[in-house]
C-alpha cells in the first residue's frame, strides 16, 4: 500500500494513529531504513512471518485500542523458533484479553529482533508558528530528564542535519566514549533528512516518532516508529514541539 | 496575514515609495504632543502637508510654517506617505480618507486596539485592517512610530540624525526600541540607513519590510527587534533568505514566559517556544541577541570588522588583572588566545618591557606602549599581530580608564594614539576591536570612544560586550560560507 492508501484505509476507519506496522511500512517505502514488521493475524502466519524475517524476532500486539503494548503482556522478545513464536502468540493473545477484555485485536507484529546500537529519537510535531519542527536526542533518560534534544524547522538542508546532530550535549557519546566504537553519524543525518524530505511530502502527518533508533557503527535502525495523521478535516493541532521544550 | 504581498505583485516598489517619499502629510498633530511629528519632519527633504480641523490646534501648526487642510482630499499634491495620529475612534475616518486620496501609504500612531485585549480594540483593528485589505492600502502599524530615513530626514524623533546616509536597517515591532536603537546606535557608531517600528502588523507584517531591507542597496546590515510573527514560517523563510545576502541581527523580546505575556498585551502577537525559536534563528544563518546593547554591538562588529571566521585572538591589555579578565572574557565565548609564532616572540623579547609587563598572549603591555602612548612601541605591536600567522583578530584595550584624568591632560597623545589606531585599522587585513571601559573619569572614556567610532573603529564597553559580537560575527560569516 501506498502513504495514501495506508492514509485513507486509517481515516475510512475513523483512526488518525497510524499502528506500528503501517507507520513502519510507509517509512520504509520512502527509503528510512525501519526494523519492518509483519502483521500476523493466527499464530501459523506469525511463524511463518518469522521465518521470512529471520530469528530471533519480537513479536507485538496490534491493536488500534492499546498504547502501552508491554503494560498487558502484549510485547514478547527474543523469540528463536517457529514453536516458540505459535506459543508467544497465543500466550500474548490471552495476556491482552485477560488484561483488557475489551481491547479490539487486529493481531500480531512480527518483527526481526535488532541487534541493540546506540538509541536515538527523532521526532516531529508541529508548532503553531513554524510548522513541521524537527527533534532529533540521545533516547531513554537523557532525551526525558535532560531535555538534551536540539530542533530543526522542516525541510533541513544537510547542513541543518550536521548541526542538529553536533549540538546536543549528548554528542561525544555517539563519538564513542569507553572503548565503544562510533556510531555512523553519517547514516543518523542521512535518515534525519530522508525523514525532513518525507514529512515535506506529507503534510497530512502531524506527528511522528522513531523512538528508539539504533544507531550501529554502520548504519542505523529504526526500531519503532508511531505516526499521527490529521483526520482530514483540518489538522489536527498539537503543541507537542513546544511543551517538550518548555 | 500574508494577502497583501500575494495580491499586490508591486508591494516592494510601493514600499520604496513610502521609505523614500516626497510628500509627507501629518493628521492630527497637536500642542500637547509639542506637534512631535511636524517637528519631526522639519529635516524632511520634501514636502510637508498638516490635516487638522481643531481650530485650537490649527494657529500653532500654521505657525510653523506648515500648510494646513481640513481633509486630506483638499490636498492638490500626491502624498507618499501619511503620518496618522489621531484618536482611535477617529482613524477609520482617517483611513477612508487615505484610500480615497489613493496615498502611497499610511503609518497608523493611533493605538488602543487589539493590544489593549479588549471587545472594542479588537473590533477597531478588524475594521481598518478590513478597510485597508479591500483596497489594498499600504498600512503601517497601528500603534507604531512609522519610518525613519536618515538621508531624506524623514523622522519619529526629534534627536534624529538627519541629512546623511547610513547603512544600517532596522525594524521593530516596538517604537521605543526602533527610537532607542537609532539614537544611541548613533552615538555608537550605527548609521541607519532605513528603519520602521510596525507595531500590531495588521497589513504589512514584519518579513514585508526585512524583503524591502535585503534588496535595498543602501542597506548594508539588517537588525530586528521582534517580539511575535504571525506566519513563523514566511518569517524563516525571508530571514533566511536574507542573512544569504547581508548581515542580519535578531533581537527577540518575550523569550520568557512572563516576557510572552508581556508581549501580547504590547503587540497582540503569540510568543513560541524559546528552544524552537532559537533553533530556527540559527538554522536561518542569522545573529541573535537579548538586548539593545548587544544589538549595537553585533551590528558594529559586522559592520566595521572585516567578515572573519578565524577565532585566534592576539589580546592587547594595559595591565595584569585586565590580561587575565580579558582572555577569560574571549575564551568563555569560544575564541582562543593561541601562544604565538617563535618569530613573533624573537622580535617582543627585544624591546617588550618585562617589568609589570609579559608578552605570551596576552600582551601585558601597559608598561611598554605607557597606556597608549607610546605610539612607537604600540605600531611594533600591531605589526607583529598582523604578521603573526596563529594570530586572525586583534582585540585591545585602549586606555586604563584609572589614567583618564592624565588622558584628559594631554589631548595631543590622544590625538596620537586614535591616530595610531585608524591607521592601523585600515591597513590590516584582521578585524580590530577596541575595548573602552566606563570608568570613574566616564566623559575622557566616552570622549576616547566618541573618537575611535568617528574613524570607523570597532568599539565596545566591556571585554565581555567585545567577544560576544565578535562570536557573533564570526558564526554569522562561517553559516553563510556553510549555505553557499
Amino acid at each position: 500500500m501506498s502513504v495514501a492508501e495506508v492514509i485513507d484505509n486509517a481515516r475510512s476507519q475513523g483512526r488518525t494513529l497510524l499502528t506500528e506496522v503501517e507507520s513502519k511500512q510507509v517509512l520504509h517505502e520512502a527509503g528510512i531504513p525501519v526494523a519492518l514488521s509483519v502483521l500476523a493475524r493466527d499464530a501459523k502466519e506469525a511463524a511463518e512471518a518469522a521465518e521470512k524475517t529471520g530469528f530471533p524476532v519480537v513479536l507485538k500486539v496490534v491493536s488500534p485500542d492499546i498504547a502501552h503494548k508491554s503494560d498487558v503482556g502484549g510485547v514478547r522478545l527474543g523469540l528463536e523458533s517457529k514453536e516458540d513464536v505459535e506459543e508467544a502468540f497465543d500466550e500474548i493473545v490471552d495476556a491482552v484479553k485477560a488484561a483488557q477484555p475489551d481491547a479490539r485485536i487486529e493481531g500480531v507484529a512480527v518483527q526481526n529482533m535488532a541487534p541493540a546500537g546506540t538509541e536515538v529519537i527523532v521526532g516531529m510535531s508541529k508548532d503553531p508558528q513554524f510548522g513541521p519542527v524537527m527533534m532529533f536526542g540521545l533516547g531513554g533518560i537523557l532525551v526525558e530528564v535532560l531535555k538534551d534534544v536540539a530542533f530543526r524547522i522542516v525541510p533541513l538542508e544537510p547542513k541543518d542535519a550536521r548541526e542538529m546532530v553536533r549540538e546536543i550535549k549528548g554528542f561525544p557519546v555517539l563519538e564513542g566514549v569507553r572503548g565503544q566504537p562510533p556510531a555512523d553519524v553519517a547514516a543518523l543525518e542521512n535518515l534525519i533528512l530522508k525523514l525532513s524530505d518525507f514529512i515535506g511530502d506529507h503534510p497530512e502527518i502531524e506527528e511522528l516518532d522513531l523512538n528508539p533508533v539504533f544507531a550501529y557503527p554502520e548504519g542505523a535502525l529504526a526500531v519503532d516508529a508511531r505516526i499521527v495523521i490529521g483526520d482530514g478535516q483540518g489538522s489536527a493541532q498539537t503543541n507537542d514541539a513546544t511543551s517538550r521544550s518548555s | 496575514m500574508t494577502q497583501l504581498s500575494e495580491a499586490a505583485p508591486d508591494l516592494q516598489q510601493r514600499l520604496d515609495r513610502a521609505f523614500n517619499p516626497r510628500t509627507v502629510a501629518v493628521v492630527g498633530d497637536k500642542r500637547a504632543m509639542g506637534y512631535l511629528w511636524l517637528n519631526c519632519m522639519k529635516s524632511f527633504d520634501g514636502k510637508v502637508y498638516s490635516v487638522q480641523v481643531d481650530p485650537n490646534e490649527i494657529p500653532g501648526i500654521e505657525a510653523m510654517g506648515v500648510p494646513n487642510y481640513a481633509s486630506l482630499l483638499d490636498i492638490a499634491d500626491e502624498i507618499d506617505y501619511v503620518v496618522c495620529a489621531v484618536p482611535r475612534p477617529v482613524a477609520a475616518r482617517i483611513i477612508a480618507g487615505c484610500i480615497e486620496k489613493k496615498v502611497g501609504s499610511v503609518m497608523l500612531f493611533t493605538s488602543g486596539f487589539a493590544e489593549t485585549e479588549t471587545e472594542d480594540g479588537i473590533a477597531a483593528q478588524e475594521q481598518i485592517t478590513q478597510m485597508a485589505r479591500e483596497s489594498a492600502l499600504l498600512l503601517i502599524g497601528p500603534n507604531c512610530m512609522g519610518i525613519y530615513n536618515r538621508r531624506l530626514g524623514v523622522r519619529h524623533s526629534t534627536d534624529q540624525p538627519a541629512g546623511d546616509a547610513g547603512n544600517v536597517g532596522f525594524i521593530s515591532q516596538s517604537g521605543t526600541h526602533a527610537i532607542n536603537f537609532s539614537l544611541v546606535g548613533a552615538v555608537r557608531g550605527v548609521k541607519c540607513s532605513k528603519t520602521v517600528s510596525f507595531g500590531n502588523a495588521v497589513v504589512l507584517d514584519s518579513p514585508d519590510y526585512i524583503e524591502y531591507l535585503a534588496n535595498d542597496p543602501e542597506t548594508e546590515v539588517i537588525a530586528m527587534y521582534i517580539e511575535g510573527v504571525n506566519d513563523g514560517r514566511r518569517f524563516f523563510r525571508t530571514v533566511k533568505e536574507a542573512a544569504k545576502r547581508k548581515p542580519v541581527v535578531v533581537w527577540k523580546g518575550g523569550m520568557t514566559s512572563a516576557g510572552s505575556r508581556a508581549v501580547y498585551s504590547h503587540t497582540a502577537s503569540l510568543a513560541t517556544a524559546p528552544a524552537i525559536w532559537e533553533a530556527a534563528m540559527r538554522q536561518a544563518g542569522v545573529a541573535q541577541t537579548e538586548s539593545l546593547d548587544e544589538t549595537i554591538d553585533a551590528v558594529n562588529a559586522l559592520t566595521y570588522c572585516k567578515p572573519t571566521m578565524g577565532k585566534r585572538m592576539g589580546l592587547i591589555a594595559m595591565t595584569g588583572g585586565q590580561s587575565v579578565v580579558i582572555t577569560d572574557a574571549f575564551e568563555r565565548e569560544g575564541l582562543e588566545v593561541p601562544l604565538l609564532t617563535p618569530a613573533s616572540y624573537e622580535k617582543l623579547a627585544e624591546f617588550f618591557n618585562i617589568i609589570g609587563g609579559s608578552y605570551r598572549n596576552p600582551l601585558d603591555a601597559g608598561g611598554t606602549i605607557g597606556m597608549g602612548f607610546v605610539p612607537g612601541n604600540l605600531q611594533k605591536l600591531f605589526d607583529i599581530l598582523e604578521e603573526d600567522e596563529n594570530v586572525d583578530a586583534v582585540a585591545m584595550e585602549v586606555g586604563a580608564s584609572f589614567i583618564a584624568r592624565r588622558l584628559r591632560e594631554n589631548p595631543a597623545m590622544l590625538d596620537q594614539m586614535v591616530a595610531t589606531l585608524a591607521a592601523h585599522k585600515e591597513r590590516s587585513a584582521k578585524p580590530f576591536l577596541a575595548i573602552t571601559h566606563p570608568g570613574h573619569v566616564e566623559d575622557v572614556m566616552a570622549d576616547i570612544r566618541s573618537r575611535l567610532i568617528e574613524r570607523g573603529i570597532a568599539t565596545f564597553g566591556s571585554f565581555q560586550a567585545a567577544a560576544k559580537a565578535l562570536r557573533r560575527t564570526i558564526d554569522y560569516w562561517q553559516t553563510r560560507a556553510d549555505l553557499n
